[in-house]
């Protein structure tokens, strides 16, 4: 009943030629084998044969990442989806777009020219995935990863000021006071992570070491990485290679996503693509990366609105919606914003201020 | 109600190709290192012996010449000559008449609509058991909700089972049960349905090998409750491949072409229907083409190119579909559809492949 191979296991590659060499093809062929007795008849050192026989012989040993992968069925997942949440924006538009807001467990991509509001979103991401449950928020805290050096603290004192604030307008029960008892700006502060990386090798390196981070504080659901197009970008000159690095990287924030529950954000920069003669706007780093995150969103501009797309994802219908940058953070486009004919813009913004996604909850 | 036969319009000259391939199937990977017992006569002297004269796999002493080994290794020509003719009888693959091919063929075969009708028209009705099927495309146009599409009918209008491998983080419970919505309001029907459709979550090509030979070994669950697995669908295929080939890498080419065997094995060897998705790069002259190189190209039966339509004003849900290879069906044929229809046109009874027999007979 084993039909593992060895050539298909994820052993160095010179150890599985003097396996073949020496006869052993599969996991069957190594049942009755003494890891002695495997050195002798491979030529490999006692410490590979060890791990020749752990790998090939129990496959389902959790000791193996990865290796032990569980079937779920479709109504399994339909029920993590659901306990799992999401990340809510305070662009209630871009809520409903996304289902509620980004997704956990999953990847997203945020796009756009520079200036747009990419950094924006994700500091509003950082403030927002703090919000306690009661709120209808996660409760969890945020590992910010900044490639750019654009992380500005004091632009993230000034959200989480303002999403304090917002909270405590809408705080009704006893138990929501009790939560804003702790949901305050210093606490937000020290939820958020802040890992600066200079270059790609830094960015690869961190990945790798994520996991334990992870690990050791399951209250973290987002990571964001501000941005991957910029080391990226910059540093590799060899476009094939650079295009596996990214696929394989793509790979692991996939399996950090699925693997942890936590929402991964990317944030790409925009590039010009000419073909037939025309010139337009397309996101970095190639066609292949389009592939990476589950999810991706392209901010871009409009006149003078701010408009964010849903280009891909698997679980929502593409759209596009106007959204705002305030003093306060990422908020709905008021009414006089997107409409030429202004008519009250005071009385308009502030009506649309409080939001129906947490009074509800 | 169940998958329907196919209809009795296939040539000669395909059912000789069917041969072919089953006859590849069979001799898969027989690389059985020489032990006692695995045949009357080899004992474990004789095994000793062999090892003198450097044969240690069945493989070897197929290889080899009797004569000169009998010679080489001192054992008796005779006993050597009736060890050799049992093994080559228990490795080597039996043939097959065309005529009981056609019969298991008619018998066995299914059609499996992808739920999307322009979609069955391309593939001449639908995915047929036994072959690979491949999704090409770039990001957003699709392919993830093609795989949706196919898994939600064959789990709710076949009521069999299916296997969604997900490397990419790209699956959806959520969107899969809008699917079934808008099949069915019963929701005791759309719980079921989610509960044929068995998700694995593999983000790296080692194990994806080890579920996929996992699931050969165990049958495909064959005598799980609640109908057989009809449809195994990887999504995606190029995901967990595509960085590891190229550069100075050796092993990916080798990693990929077994995968392409387990996929094979399990399409043929369970008579299923297997549904793979690819990315898209390329080429000199601007021209989109299938990603993972010319040898995967032979890994495929049918090929389709999803692509979105950037027509001003065209829905940002339509796309187009082309045959880039079929054996059934002339290549470059185009279809148009709509990757999330107005629930209004949603009231489908039969499936395309039902309609086709009886257009065809």
């Amino acid at each position: 009943m084993m039909l593992r191979t060895v050539s298909s296991s994820p052993l160095a590659p010179s150890v599985k030629v003097r396996l073949i060499n020496a006869g052993f093809h599969t996991a069957a062929d190594l049942t009755e084998v003494q890891p002695l007795q495997l050195c002798k008849a491979a030529g490999i050192s006692p410490e590979e044969a060890d791990e020749v026989l752990r790998t090939l012989r129990d496959d389902s040993s959790p000791l193996q990442q990865g290796a032990a992968v569980q079937s779920l069925t479709a109504l399994d997942l339909l029920h993590q989806e659901e306990t799992r949440g999401s990340i809510v924006t305070f662009c209630s538009e871009l809520d409903a777009v996304l289902g509620g807001g980004v997704p956990v467990g999953k990847t997203t991509e945020i796009c756009g020219v520079p200036g747009v509001g990419k950094t924006q979103l994700c500091v509003q991401l950082a403030v927002d995935v703090q919000i306690p449950v009661c709120f209808g928020g996660l409760g969890g805290e945020a590992v910010f990863i900044d490639t750019e050096g654009g992380f500005v603290v004091e632009r993230l004192v000034g959200v989480a000021e303002a999403a304090v604030k917002h909270c405590a307008a809408l705080a009704e029960d006893e138990e929501q006071r009790k939560a804003l008892e702790s949901f305050s700006v210093e606490k937000i502060l020290s939820g958020v992570f802040l890992i600066r990386c200079q270059d790609h090798t830094e960015l690869l390196a961190e990945l790798h070491l994520l996991h334990d981070f992870l690990r050791k504080r399951p209250q973290v659901q987002l990571v964001v990485i501000d941005s991957v197009a910029f080391p990226f970008r910059h540093e590799l000159e060899d476009l094939s290679h650079r295009t596996r690095i990214l696929t394989g990287f793509s790979q692991q924030l996939t399996h950090l996503s699925a693997q942890h529950g936590a929402a991964v954000v990317l944030t790409n920069q925009m590039t010009t693509k000419v073909s037939s003669g025309q010139s337009k706007l397309v996101p970095a780093l190639g066609e292949i990366w389009g592939h990476a995150a589950t999810q991706r969103l392209i901010l871009h501009w409009e006149g003078a609105q701010r408009f964010a797309s849903l280009y891909k994802s698997s679980s929502h219908r593409d759209a596009t919606v106007p959204y705002h940058i305030t003093a306060e953070g990422f908020r709905d486009a008021s009414v006089s914003a997107s409409s030429a004919s202004s008519l009250s813009p005071a009385a308009g913004s502030h009506s649309k201020r409080p939001r129906t996604e947490h009074q509800h909850s | 109600m169940l998958c329907q036969s196919i209809s009795p319009c296939i040539d000669k000259a395909r059912v000789a190709t069917l041969q072919d391939e089953l006859l590849n199937a069979s001799t898969g990977s027989d690389m059985v290192l020489l032990r006692e017992g695995l045949c009357p006569g080899l004992s474990e002297d004789l095994i000793k012996a062999l090892h003198g004269g450097d044969v240690r796999t069945v493989e070897d002493l197929v290889l080899s010449d009797p004569e000169h080994l009998a010679q080489k290794c001192s054992v008796s020509y005779k006993a050597l000559v009736a060890v050799r003719r049992v093994l080559l009888a228990q490795h080597t693959a039996f043939p097959v008449s065309g005529a009981d091919l056609y019969d298991e063929l008619l018998s066995s075969t299914s059609i499996l609509s992808t739920g999307i009708t322009s979609v069955d028209n391309l593939l001449d009705s639908g995915l047929y058991t036994g072959e690979i099927t491949e999704l090409c495309g770039g990001p957003g146009t699709g392919k993830t909700q093609m795989c949706f599409s196919v898994a939600v009918n064959v789990a709710h209008e076949l009521k069999q089972k299916v296997m969604y491998i997900d490397t990419n983080g790209g699956i959806c419970a959520n969107r899969l049960l809008q699917m079934l919505q808008q099949k069915t309001v019963n929701t005791a029907e759309q719980m079921n349905a989610l509960q044929r459709i068995s998700v694995l979550r593999v983000f790296d090509v080692f194990a994806l090998l080890s579920s996929l030979q996992n699931l050969r070994a165990s049958g495909l669950q064959k005598g799980a409750v609640g109908g057989s697995v009809k449809a195994v669908i990887v999504d995606s295929v190029s995901a967990v491949l595509s960085h590891m080939l190229g550069g100075k890498q050796n092993e990916g080419m080798s990693l990929m072409m077994q995968v392409a065997t387990e996929l094979k094995m399990i399409a043929k060897d369970f008579n299923v229907a297997v549904l793979v998705t690819n990315h898209v790069t390329r080429d000199g002259n601007n021209q989109l083409k299938a990603g993972l190189g010319q040898s995967w190209s032979h890994v495929p039966r049918t090929r389709i190119l999803l692509q979105r339509v950037e027509k001003p004003g065209a829905s940002s849900s339509l796309r187009t579909a082309t045959l880039l290879k079929s054996s059934r069906q002339p290549c470059y044929m185009i279809e148009e559809f709509d990757l999330s229809p107005q629930p209004q046109g949603e009231s489908r009874t039969g499936f395309a492949g039902k309609r086709k027999l009886d257009t065809d007979s």
